[in-house]
């Protein structure tokens, strides 16, 4: 770090203000639901074009920070995840809201996603040399075992069927086939509509099933009464900060190494690490009825990911998410290429970027502090109208996304499957994961195939495709054995009615 | 992206006005000529009109705005362009993505619905590999998949670059797996990684590779070499006959007036000769490379026939 640069760059640039306003862009459209991080930064770009290069690019990474907080807030405070990578925080966050303590989950997505967004800088400054070394050691077999691992987490997530919850994981999983195939780019069940050629987008059927089903749920349910909320957002206290602190340290590993890998952008390392933080956790029972380290876990994981998915694209200039990808194009735009000749050409604009980075980071925490009060007032006015304008807004950031009718009605439908799922006891998260992790899954299958002339024997020589598939197969025998001494337990005693998530 | 929408408008907006007064265009029917494009903000085609849009002005007295119609991978652009007047009033950035889409999506407006104009750039592809890879040229690679199986990659299942390696397997009579990618930083790990042999791609894509001396160049599949890559040759004379032409052009609504046609070709001539526009399109290994209205049709329907034999051989569309 250069600190003489730094000052320059903050006393004679709009570096400090851009960090700021990006990142107060970059919460508002990862809260709005459907407007992905790389859409916020999309939007801003145009304005950028006419900066100083350093401004212009500290700008779009605040915005990717700011996004991936905020869209924590919608998934906690009204059940719709505003980002891909916020629907692990839907589970509990939700869970938390409705028992009225929303201030607390809000104040503890903010703190973990601060840590996060911390270590993630930290990594990247110190790291980026050693750590984009493992970045090339992923391979297509490698990707294939990262996945596995992600949907073995089904097994355990299924609370209570796992037939059911195998069965939510295949229609996902059939939802992600849709669009042009990866190898091939043959069209698969797109029944002549333009708008599936490019496939699902996983937000569309995370918000009808989680945020559609909930107003439908909701509209029958009579008003929640007695419950007095206090319009205050509430830091976590120094014993809960040191109770969530296992779970953020899980989430920030996580975090850091879907960062490093191509794909995901933050959705798998949330899930995979809200299901270690419950693995690891000393009350692993409180998972899904409210549990503040199921908060913590996620959005640590994204927010770490916001900075070390910048690791790639600064040691080789490969974008691993689409948001980078908008970043790189702001990269080109002012004539500058993302790669190891960076550092030597324009150091001032990597300095830059880890000091904006950090600006934005702290705003984070301050900015949070002052928007999120006003956001859990709104969510408590009168149930009809919230219903009505919580619908209002899902609906316009959906037709935002493609200007597609046929967006809105896809999500509409997503949302009958969701209360439909919900009526017969059907639980929502083995179909994200297989939303999010189907395709990946596929691809990665079969691409390491064709390397391999359809040889399966490719999976054991990658190192790595071997500890993933082990652990995930380690994963799923202890869940089947749990599952049937739960059940042999049952059985003796007559169970109580099953929750699902 | 309405939003998009807008302020690619505002901003080409404000690049037209300040260059249209620099020198003596030629009168035009229309006040505002609308460019299209499907890629987004920063994208490939994005990228072309609006440094275009910033040098047309001097040619064409008319304001230039560009409009990104995403979604469908050109389909809703070409939905629109086929709705729009065919008057000169709108122009769509064409490639071969246009034509992919056409022939693997059959959407309800093709690109026959559209009528090409004039070609400006032809793209150019290379064959490239890991800088501490084992080959030194292509016919290196050539002998290794000659010996036991080639690895190459392309960046999308449905593209020209898959079609380039597919052709020279072809051509040089080997046994190489031609892996598809989704995107290209997807493709560029596994050629670093060593996971392939050598990817194919374009010249500008590979900037910060090349500049971070972490691949080099093998080959070009452009008919003549780059000049800003002398050393590299191309395919044809490395002994395999496949040549590639990625076009890069404007094609208006079916039915546009001759007098119009003929007005872009000259300033399509102008423009591509103007000293301030040919350092920016140089940097990004353009090469200039104009086709007229009357032989752009032809050039089009000639790459859409290659290219539907190409996806019928291989069992992409039937």
């Amino acid at each position: 770090m250069d600190f003489a640069t730094i000052w320059t760059l903050s006393t004679t640039t709009w570096l400090i203000p851009a960090a700021l306003i990006g990142l107060v862009w970059g919460i508002l459209g990862g809260a709005l639901p459907g407007i992905s991080a790389s859409i916020t930064m999309a939007l801003l770009l145009p304005f950028t074009y006419t900066m100083e290069p350093v401004v212009a690019i500290v700008m779009l990474a605040s915005v990717y920070i700011g996004a991936e907080y905020g869209g924590s807030i919608p998934a906690i405070l009204i059940r719709t995840p505003g980002t891909n990578s916020a629907a692990a925080t839907v589970i509990d966050g939700y869970e938390m809201r409705r028992q009225g303590k929303a201030g607390e989950a809000l104040g503890i997505s903010l703190w973990s996603g601060f840590l996060g967004s911390l270590f993630g800088l930290l990594m990247l400054v110190t790291m980026t040399e050693p750590l984009s070394w493992l970045a090339l050691s992923f391979r297509p077999t490698s990707y294939f075992g990262l996945g596995i691992l992600g949907l073995s987490v089904i097994a355990s997530m299924s609370s209570g069927s796992l037939v059911k919850g195998l069965a939510a994981a295949i229609v996902g999983m059939m939802i992600a086939t849709v669009g042009a195939d990866p190898i091939a780019g043959i069209n698969r069940f797109t029944f002549g509509v333009p708008e599936l050629l490019g496939g699902i987008e996983p937000v569309l059927v995370m918000i009808g099933v989680f945020a559609l089903s909930e107003l439908m749920i909701q509209s029958g349910a009579p008003e929640l009464n007695g419950l007095k909320e206090k319009i205050r957002i509430r830091l976590p206290s120094f014993d809960m900060m040191k109770r969530l602190k296992r779970s953020q340290a899980i989430g920030g590993i996580m975090g850091l190494f879907e960062g490093l890998t191509p794909g995901g952008g933050g959705s798998i390392a949330a899930f995979l690490s809200y299901n270690e933080a419950r693995r690891w956790s000393k009350t692993p029972e409180k998972f899904g009825k409210g549990s503040p380290e199921g908060v913590a876990a996620p959005e640590t994981a994204n927010n770490t990911v916001a900075s070390t998915t910048l690791i790639p694209l600064l040691s080789f200039g490969i974008p691993s998410s689409n948001s980078t990808a908008v970043l790189l194009g702001g990269f080109l735009i002012h004539g500058l290429l993302p790669g190891p000749r960076l550092f030597e050409q324009n150091a001032e604009v990597v300095t830059g970027l880890y000091f904006g980075s950090f600006i934005a980071i702290v705003g984070q925490l301050l900015f949070g502090i002052i928007l999120l009060p006003a956001c859990v007032w709104l969510v408590n006015r009168p149930r009809p109208y919230l219903a009505a304008y919580i619908l209002a807004l899902i609906m316009s950031g959906i037709y935002t996304l493609d200007h597609s009718l046929f967006h809105i009605g896809f999500v509409l439908g997503m949302g009958l499957l969701g209360y439909l799922m919900r009526r017969a006891g059907y639980p929502f998260l083995p179909l994200i994961l297989g939303v999010v992790l189907g395709h990946m899954v596929e691809s990665s299958y079969r691409r390491s195939l064709v390397l391999s002339a359809g040889d399966h024997r490719i999976f054991l020589q990658d190192p790595i495709a071997v500890g993933l598939l082990l652990a995930s197969l380690a994963f799923i025998l202890y869940s089947l054995w749990s599952e049937f001494a739960d059940s042999a337990k049952s059985k003796r005693k007559a169970a109580p009615k099953e929750t699902s998530i | 992206m309405r939003m998009i929408h807008v302020i690619g408008v505002g901003l080409a907006l404000s690049f037209a006005s300040s260059t249209a007064s620099l020198a003596d265009p030629v009168d035009y029917p229309h006040d505002v000529v609308t460019l299209v494009t499907h890629s987004s903000p920063g994208g490939g085609s994005d990228v072309f009109l609006r440094e275009l849009s910033k040098y047309l002005g001097k040619q064409i007295k008319a304001t230039f705005v560009v409009e990104n119609v995403q979604g469908g991978s050109g389909a809703k652009a070409m939905a629109r362009m086929a709705q729009s007047p065919a008057d000169g009033s709108i122009f769509y950035a064409t490639t071969p993505t246009y034509i992919y889409t056409s022939l693997l999506s059959a959407p309800e407006y093709k690109y026959d619905s559209l009528q090409p104009v004039v070609n400006f750039f032809t793209d150019s592809e290379v064959i490239y590999t890991a800088a501490n890879s084992p080959y030194n040229s292509l016919q290196d690679v050539i002998a290794k998949a000659k010996e036991g199986m080639g690895k190459w990659g392309a960046a999308n299942p449905a593209s020209l670059e898959r079609q380039a390696a597919e052709q020279l397997k072809a051509a040089a009579g080997v046994n190489a797996a031609v892996v598809t990618h989704e995107g290209g930083g997807d493709m560029m790990i596994n050629v670093l990684n060593g996971t392939l042999d050598i990817g194919v791609g374009e010249v500008q894509e590979l900037r910060s590779q090349l500049e971070g001396k972490q691949i080099r160049l093998l080959a070009t599949f452009n008919p003549e070499r780059m000049k800003d890559y002398p050393d590299v040759p191309t395919v044809k004379e490395s002994g395999y006959d496949v040549v590639l032409q990625k076009f890069r052009g404007l094609a208006a609504p079916k039915g546009l007036p001759d007098d119009i046609g003929a007005i872009w070709d000259k300033a399509t001539q102008a423009v591509l000769a103007d000293p301030e526009y040919q350092k920016v399109y140089q940097a990004e290994s353009l090469v200039p490379n104009f086709i007229d209205h009357a032989k752009y049709p032809a050039f089009v329907n000639d790459f859409v026939d290659k290219t539907a034999a190409f996806l019928k051989q291989s069992g992409v569309i039937q």
